[in-house]
């Protein structure tokens, strides 16, 4: 017998016909989802590669189902929430842009690989310009990789057309959900949304380029620009009266793109007795003398304790063994990452004073490249920007009445003690931590469904709704092979 | 009786969830006490008084075998912090037992007896999936106490008794789910106690024909594991070495009990009694696995319990209808061992309200006893941050609720 009936009381007793009943309790009528004051009927996403879903260097099928904004959209459905179409990548093309695979960890190392099948790159794609399988359907995650809040009102930022005069300001991302030949800027396109609720995480890349290329690269966006593109982007989202939630920019010195790679090496160092590196900072050109050379401490590289204080990018991991070598390996990588002709690579190095045959990192004529660390000085200025940007993402949000989920208080917790889902652990360790991907910078699909949680529990405080959480343990932290 | 004849019996009919006392307690001893919410200590019933209190074995009259079995029907609600998903047990019933033979001469002032019973037990099975499948599964804890008993009357107001008990059987299966970084595993602990005795000992004062009083003890087993299998499936390969453990071992307490009782007869055909339960689950502090090899880099595995000692009172009484029909009703509450931020998926406790409706039918020398409890586990919840506040957080936060029907059927044979 398996009625409901049954199943909720089963008749005890025909021994003694007392009517008691083993009734199954129900807890549910406790927790039903409710909207409150807010109205999901028609939800939309704005954001960078995190509202995109993108992980492990790239975006891909599995990374776009499990963004968080997919995750909300399925949880808003209890609560009157409506369909939520994202430009999924198909069957086929399932793995996007590609993106990095753990192939396994040897010595303790883990090692890496692309992923190159079942692309979506179209005709005409170069690696300079990848071109993505156009999705010009109506979608409601507008979400774009690499977008800064400064690109917002860049007009023909999704448009190969114009081509190559738009090539510093082209998005392969955004000309992906843009129909051909349109110059519509960002901003006017989340304009046009009409959402009865969003989510804006935009902004991160306004930090966070010029922090992963170790100061080297990537302007740090000046907060009156951004603080004015933000107040845009929220009167557009609010200008029917939606609601919504804003998130504010998680400091990213505390991701494992810095933390990871630093205390093995000071580890090292410190059992060679090597007391300290000579390192480039900034971007300025000029050899020796001309001031972009630093020296830092063995002691001053930041470990797991967070002693000190220099911070080592995940990409600089395979040229730190090279240390005291004579190598020009590590700058033969930096130049390549300039996409400029292989022939230009002598005058390059004239132009930073670049010795290759002097030891590497620990003599001024070839130190270790600016792009490998972000240094105490370049963390200050990350840190500036950061706060000043929040405080902008905070004031506008409270003056529209939305919801806040306080991304960097939130992460730097995470960083500190970790979080615990359903009795499961999670931290911000590399690889093993569970919640960020092998890019060290994008969660993973279990990262994403905490940040979701996250948002819901702000949403719930702010608007009197009852929406449910997801567990976060359903979904994957790195995948490993099998 | 055939002592090994009742091991064998206990085998088969064994176990039973966590069913109408605070933590892994179980007290479905005697089917007429069954149906009276439980008293017993206080009353000279019948010979399940070896049970409640072996001094009142003396004041009963007629020597007898009673054989009694219990289905418990556990319902189980829970919904996560956060969530609004319910989540209920795989349902399983399971079925206590109880023997008692008692024996002695016709006028003489001794009775004698073997009392076996299954004092400590539980068995939840969670749902495919639940949020807490990293803590627990599916438990299984089985007891059976074999309890050889003397009880002398001193005068014929007052009677002692004891009883050597004998941890005869005891057994734990305990899995759970392994958190992988892409995936679960799946960890299966399994293990029977060693054998180890204890006692039970008790005073029973009936001072006049309306009144009487008992006082009762049983005394603390530590269950001991040695050499359980450890089992792993569903490790992926990536993981294997990680999980080398074959063989575990661990001590759970089966907590000392103390426990007074008055029964009131104001009239013939009317017993009334009253109960008090002292648990000390206080010396259950952790569940500690020590393992032979490590298990993801670990060679044990310690969980706070902290539990704290626990009350239970009891009312019940019974009602001689006619020669042969009695009724019977009764109530209990029972109060947690487990404080605020301790709960675990393995006793999802909470105070518990008791209501027993029972009835007796008597052809002769045969009698037929007939119980049915329902038991309300109240609802308890405990957030993350009670959690994170006792670091406890390798249990789940949510809600849980119980409720638990345990009909019950018993054969007595006088001589």
């Amino acid at each position: 017998m398996t009625t409901s009936l049954f199943r909720k009381c089963a008749p005890v007793v025909a021994l003694m016909g007392l009517g008691l009943t083993a009734c199954q309790p129900d807890l549910e009528d406790d927790f039903t989802p409710s909207a409150g004051t807010a109205d999901f009927s028609r939800y939309i996403a704005v954001g960078n590669s995190l509202t995109a879903g993108y992980s492990d260097g790239g975006l891909y099928l599995e990374g776009q189902l499990s963004s968080y904004p997919n995750l909300l959209a399925g949880q808003f459905r209890a609560a009157g929430g409506g369909d939520f179409v994202q430009p999924l990548f198909q069957t086929g093309q399932e793995n996007g842009s590609g993106y990095l695979r753990l192939t396994g960890i040897v010595n303790g190392s883990p090692v890496t690989a692309p992923v190159t099948t079942n692309l979506a790159l179209r005709a005409g794609a170069t690696a300079a310009r990848p071109l993505y399988t156009k999705y010009t359907e109506p979608v409601n995650n507008l979400a774009v990789p690499n977008i800064r809040l400064s690109d917002i009102e860049t007009a023909g930022f999704g448009n190969t057309q114009t081509s190559p005069s738009n090539a510093l300001t082209f998005n392969s991302y955004f000309e992906r959900i843009t129909p051909d030949g349109n110059n519509q800027t960002y901003l006017a396109r989340v304009a046009a949304s009409n959402p009865t609720f969003f989510t804006n995480w935009l902004g991160n890349n306004d930090v966070l380029g010029f922090a992963t290329a170790g100061g080297a690269a990537n302007s740090l966006t000046p907060t009156a620009t951004f603080t004015d593109k933000n107040n845009k982007v929220i009167d557009a989202l609010t200008a029917n009266g939606a609601k919504g939630l804003v998130a504010t920019i998680p400091n990213v010195t505390n991701i494992p793109f810095f933390t990871t790679v630093g205390p093995a090496f000071k580890t090292t160092l410190t059992a060679a007795n090597v007391p300290g590196l000579v390192i480039q900072t900034g971007a300025a050109l000029g050899g020796p003398a001309s001031g972009n050379r630093k020296q830092i401490t063995t002691a001053d590289i930041r470990d797991a304790s967070g002693n000190g204080r220099q911070l080592f990018t995940l990409i600089s991991s395979p040229f730190l063994t090279l240390l005291n070598q004579r190598s020009g390996r590590a700058w033969r990588y930096v130049y390549s990452q300039s996409g400029q002709p292989a022939a230009g690579f002598p005058l390059f190095l004239a132009a930073y004073g670049i010795d290759t045959t002097a030891t590497f990192g620990t003599s001024a004529g070839n130190p270790i490249p600016s792009l490998f660390v972000l240094d105490d000085v370049e963390q200050g200025q990350v840190l500036t920007a950061t706060t000043a940007f929040n405080a902008a993402i905070t004031a506008k949000a409270n003056e529209k009445g939305l919801a806040i989920f306080d991304a960097n208080t939130f992460f730097t917790r995470v960083a500190a003690s970790g979080i615990v889902t359903n009795g499961v652990t999670n931290n911000a360790n590399f690889i093993t931590g569970n919640l960020f991907s092998l890019d060290g910078v994008h969660p993973t699909p279990r990262g994403y469904a905490i940040v979701a949680n996250e948002m819901i529990s702000a949403i719930n405080a702010k608007y009197g709704s009852n929406i449910s959480q997801v567990n976060p343990n359903d979904y994957r932290g790195v995948k490993f092979p099998q | 009786m055939n002592f090994k004849f009742l091991l064998l019996a206990g085998g088969t009919l064994l176990s039973s969830t966590a069913a109408s006392a605070g933590g892994y307690q179980v007290t479905l001893a005697g089917q007429k006490n069954n149906g009276m919410g439980g008293v017993g200590v206080g009353l000279s019933l019948d010979q399940a008084a070896m049970f409640y209190n072996p001094g009142a074995l003396a004041m009963v009259k007629d020597r007898g075998v009673q054989l009694g079995v219990n289905a418990t029907l556990a319902r189980n609600a829970f919904v996560a912090e956060g969530g609004s998903q319910q989540r209920q047990l795989r349902n399983s019933t399971v079925t206590p037992f109880n023997l008692y033979a008692g024996f002695g001469p016709a006028e003489g002032k001794f009775r004698a007896g073997i009392a076996v019973y299954t004092p400590f037990g539980s068995k939840l099975q969670y749902a495919n999936g639940w949020e807490g499948r990293t803590s627990l599964t599916d438990i299984t804890l089985e007891s059976i106490y074999v309890q050889p008993t003397f009880s002398y009357a001193i005068t014929d107001q007052l009677s002692i008794g004891a009883g050597l008990m004998i941890l005869a059987y005891g057994s734990v299966n305990l899995q759970r789910d392994i958190p992988l970084p892409d995936s679960f595993g799946h960890i299966e602990l399994d293990g029977k106690a060693e054998n180890k005795v204890g006692y039970n000992a008790g005073i029973f004062f009936k001072p006049s024909d309306k009144l009487s009083v008992g006082i009762s003890y049983r005394s603390k087993i530590d269950a001991q594991v040695k050499d359980g299998d450890v089992t792993f499936t569903n490790v992926s390969p990536s993981f294997a070495s990680r999980f080398e453990a074959t063989k575990f071992g661990a001590t759970l307490p089966l907590p000392a009990t103390t426990s007074i009782g008055i029964g009131i007869m104001p009239n013939e055909n009317l017993t009334i009694g009253l109960d008090a339960n002292f648990v000390e689950w206080s010396k259950y502090r952790v569940l500690r696995f020590d393992f032979d090899k490590q298990v993801n880099g670990n060679t044990f595995s310690e969980s706070k319990r902290f539990y704290q000692d626990a009350l239970t009172f009891r009312v019940g009484g019974q009602y001689k209808l006619t020669s042969g029909l009695t009724v019977r009703a009764g109530g209990s509450y029972d109060m947690t061992p487990v404080k605020d931020g301790y709960v675990t998926p393995e006793t999802p406790d909470n105070d518990r309200i008791s209501g027993t409706l029972g009835a007796s039918y008597s052809f002769g020398k045969f009698g037929v006893d007939l119980s049915s409890q329902f038991v309300s586990i109240q609802k308890r919840t405990q957030t993350q941050q009670d959690l994170l506040n006792n670091g406890t957080t390798d249990r789940i936060a949510g809600t849980y609720k119980t409720n638990i029907v345990i009909p019950g059927l018993g054969l007595n044979y006088n001589f």
